[in-house]
């Protein structure tokens, strides 16, 4: 028995070991220097997107970056959607957002702002060669926006005086995308990001409208952090002094021409888009999305198994309580859809519990109670599906009920139990890509970022399709080969 | 004499059905009782209840004089002291012959290995099978897996057996060789309590024989008395349909 003891208390150490890695991730801070670590949206060019090494670029990142420089404080950036950096800062998992975000009333209650940084207005635009181009064209159309924006705020503001209707998408790609191919005649979008994505070759123009909406673009800080707006406002100052700031601006949307803009567009795309060439240029960012996923999957295994397998066992204890308290686990854990425990645990929690969940762990978290629940109510009914012959005969014996659980009935109920553990390895390798949600860097977060980029869906997406398929037979192969070894 | 099993005004309800209705009984040490009776009498539920499988709903169960209904008896140690016999062996299939054998023994911390071992071969010779040590159990026979549970039950060294019908899960061929194992441990003088549909076994080995149905004991005594000279009608019209069959 203590060799099996020993081989459990390995496994666990081994899983803490990597969790806690995760945790600590060892960062050479600078002893003065403090790191604030600030939110973005994943694809909202020019002000942050991925450049075609996969690099993480534009006005905000850049900005902010010289602004630290300039205070001698660090930034750590984090790439998720728009909607997910506002619950973020909300939920205090980060100091603030910077994400081309307008400072409006509503917002100033929620969060406090830096001083502008930049201004916006709301346009419109509609396909290239379409013959809608004015307001008064919309009326019975339907029109896209991104949620939570000013431009989704000003489209909603208009939409009875012109009789449309409105379709709200998470990426602003969806958006643009809904638009190209003509389900939605018009989008509404920030200027700058428009003008961008027009000159980039998108096959979008301006709308015959004037700016509405004029609006100032400021970073959000949690209010408990003054300090933080007071560094980002002299930053901003310093910079704006000494002209960085013009260049930043320039080096994104240059000087006006044509063919400068064209010129920074030829630097975001890809160099070919074959599927190779594509696997080519991207494969750097395919594996570390690969790796992330990876990572998830095992430690989400360990703990998932560890959590399943006690659960189980407390629900076939000859214990009222043990037995209320498994059901109500399984309940709960498998009733709830993954994403909505994932968003639960990573921006409704750290609310009332007033700390900081790293993503990560947030992830791990979620795999482990919901893959745990799966688990546990499998090792319980493989427990039940043991003949009650066999906990009788054992009992008659004089074996106390532990002795015989361990001795009798768990071999004979892990053999039952295999095929399901191998299954339930295989749908949590496939969850972590639900986790993507949470802005981890995994496989999936990963695809949708390169195609923000490069607008390749089909190809990348095929790229993604067939890495999971390549470790889902690995691990087949390697959960059979333990099957065999298990039940020989 | 010594009793082993007293049970005093046993009573079992399942929900609001009553299937064991005020039962008394004795066993005393070395005695050989033959429980028959129709199905459903409650038959298996008074041999579960000797030993705690069943829990009692009232009445008491002295065994060596321990009231075993009493919560905080040591119910695992009382067991160790009585073998069970199940109608359909519950060999482990998890382990071959020998580790069904010792594995109650060296668990409990009663033998070493080795010892149990040495004596659980010695008990699987006594019942014949000496060439089965290293065998699965599912590659035997239902004549052969019975006696490995008798054997496996004996390596305990047990006061007193319970057999819940050893022999109705057999194929014909196979009951003889069970039951010649049952004759020599109660020629050996071992406390034996067997619900049995084999008369023949009843008449032969028993030293009582008790009758059961609707949850009672309607009529007990020697073999003579309850198959030669039954008084009551219910065990009349019993051997009748048994003795036709
Ligand atoms: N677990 C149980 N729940 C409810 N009723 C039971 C249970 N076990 C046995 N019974 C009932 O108790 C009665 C006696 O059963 P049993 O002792 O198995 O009879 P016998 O062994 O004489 O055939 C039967 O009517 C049976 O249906
Ligand atoms: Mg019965």
């Amino acid at each position: 028995m203590r060799r099996h003891w020993g081989i459990i208390g390995l496994v666990v150490a081994l899983g803490l070991g990597i969790f806690s890695g995760q945790v600590a991730k060892p960062e050479p801070v600078h002893a003065a220097e403090k790191t604030y670590t600030i939110a973005m949206d994943t694809t909202f060019p020019p002000f942050e997107f991925a450049d075609k090494n996969n690099k993480r670029v534009g006005i905000d990142i850049d900005l902010i970056e010289a602004i630290a420089k300039a205070e001698g404080f660090k930034v750590q950036l984090k790439a998720t959607s728009f909607n997910g950096a506002v619950q973020e800062l909300q939920a205090n998992q980060v100091d603030g957002v910077m994400a081309g975000m307008s400072i409006t009333p509503e917002r100033k209650k929620v969060f406090a702002f830096s001083d502008p940084y930049y201004q916006s207005g709301v346009v419109m635009a509609v396909r290239k060669n379409g013959n809608i181009t004015k307001l008064s064209q919309l009326r019975g159309k339907r029109v896209a926006v991104k949620t939570g924006t000013a431009s989704a705020d000003y489209a909603n503001s208009i939409k009875k005086k012109y009789g449309f209707k409105t379709i709200t998408f998470d990426d602003s790609n969806n958006v643009y995308q809904d638009v190209i191919s003509g389900n939605s005649a018009a989008c509404f979008e920030d200027k700058p990001v428009m003008q961008y994505a027009i000159a980039t070759g998108l096959g979008l123009k301006l709308g015959n409208m004037k700016m509405a909406m004029a609006n100032d673009y400021g970073i959000a800080v949690s209010k408990a952090e003054p300090a933080l707006v007071k560094k980002i406002n002299a930053g901003l100052k310093k910079v704006r002094k000494s002209g960085e700031y013009n260049k930043i601006v320039e080096k994104y949307l240059g000087n006006g021409s044509q063919a400068d803009t064209d010129k920074k567009a030829k630097e975001t795309n890809d160099s070919s888009s074959t599927f190779f060439g594509l696997l080519k240029s991207n494969r750097g960012a395919l594996m570390a999305g690969l790796g992330e996923t990876v990572q998830l999957t095992i430690v989400g295994i360990l703990f998932a198994t560890l959590v399943g397998i006690l659960v189980g066992l407390l629900g076939v204890v000859p214990n009222k309580l043990a037995q209320g308290i498994a059901t109500t686990f399984i309940y709960i854990f498998r009733g709830l859809p993954l994403m909505v425990l994932a968003l639960f645990i990573y921006t409704g929690v750290p609310m009332v519990i007033g700390t900081k969940i790293p993503a990560f762990v947030a992830g791990i978290i979620t795999l482990t109670l919901n893959e745990g629940a799966y688990t546990a109510a499998f090792v319980k009914g493989g427990i039940g599906a043991v003949d009650v012959g066999q906990m009788e005969a054992a009992r008659s014996l004089g074996l106390p009920w532990t002795k015989a659980m361990r001795r009798v009935i768990l071999p004979q109920g892990l053999k039952i139990m295999v095929p399901s553990f191998i299954n339930q390895f295989i749908i949590t390798l496939k969850d972590t890509s639900i986790l993507s949600i949470l802005g981890l860097m995994e496989l999936t977060q990963t695809g949708k970022i390169i195609i923000a980029r490069n607008m390749e869906g089909f190809k990348i997406w095929t790229m993604v399709a067939l890495i999971y398929l390549i470790i889902i037979t690995l691990l087949t192969w390697l959960s059979n080969w333990v099957q065999r070894r298990i039940q020989a | 004499m010594t009793t082993r099993i007293e049970m005093k005004n046993v009573v079992k309800k399942y929900g609001t059905n009553t299937v064991v209705r005020g039962v008394d009984l004795k066993v005393e040490d070395g005695e050989v009782v033959a429980m028959i009776g129709p199905s459903g009498a409650g038959k298996s539920t008074v041999l579960r209840m000797m030993n705690g499988l069943e829990t009692t709903t009232s009445g008491e169960i002295l065994i060596d004089g321990i009231d075993i209904a009493k919560p905080h008896v040591d119910i695992d140690k009382v067991r160790a002291k009585i073998g069970m016999v199940f109608q359909h062996f519950n060999l482990f299939p998890n382990m071959s012959v020998l580790g069904n054998v010792t594995l109650a023994p060296t668990e409990l911390g009663m033998m070493t290995k080795d010892e149990a071992d040495k004596e659980g071969r010695r008990m699987l010779d006594s019942v014949g099978l000496a060439d089965k040590v290293d065998a699965m159990p599912s590659t035997l026979s239902g004549g052969q897996k019975q006696r490995v549970a008798i054997a496996r039950a004996l390596t305990m060294h047990p006061d007193m057996m319970l057999f819940d019908e050893p022999t109705s899960a057999l194929d014909p061929e196979m009951v003889g060789d069970v039951l010649g194992v049952m004759r020599k441990l109660a020629k050996q003088g071992m406390t034996m309590v067997v619900v049995t549909h084999e008369m023949g076994f009843a008449k032969e080995v028993a030293d009582r024989v008790v009758f059961f149905e609707g949850g009672e004991i309607q009529e007990s005594g020697t073999p003579e008395q309850v198959f030669e000279h039954p008084k009551n009608e219910r065990l009349q019209s019993f051997l009748q349909k048994v003795l036709e069959a």
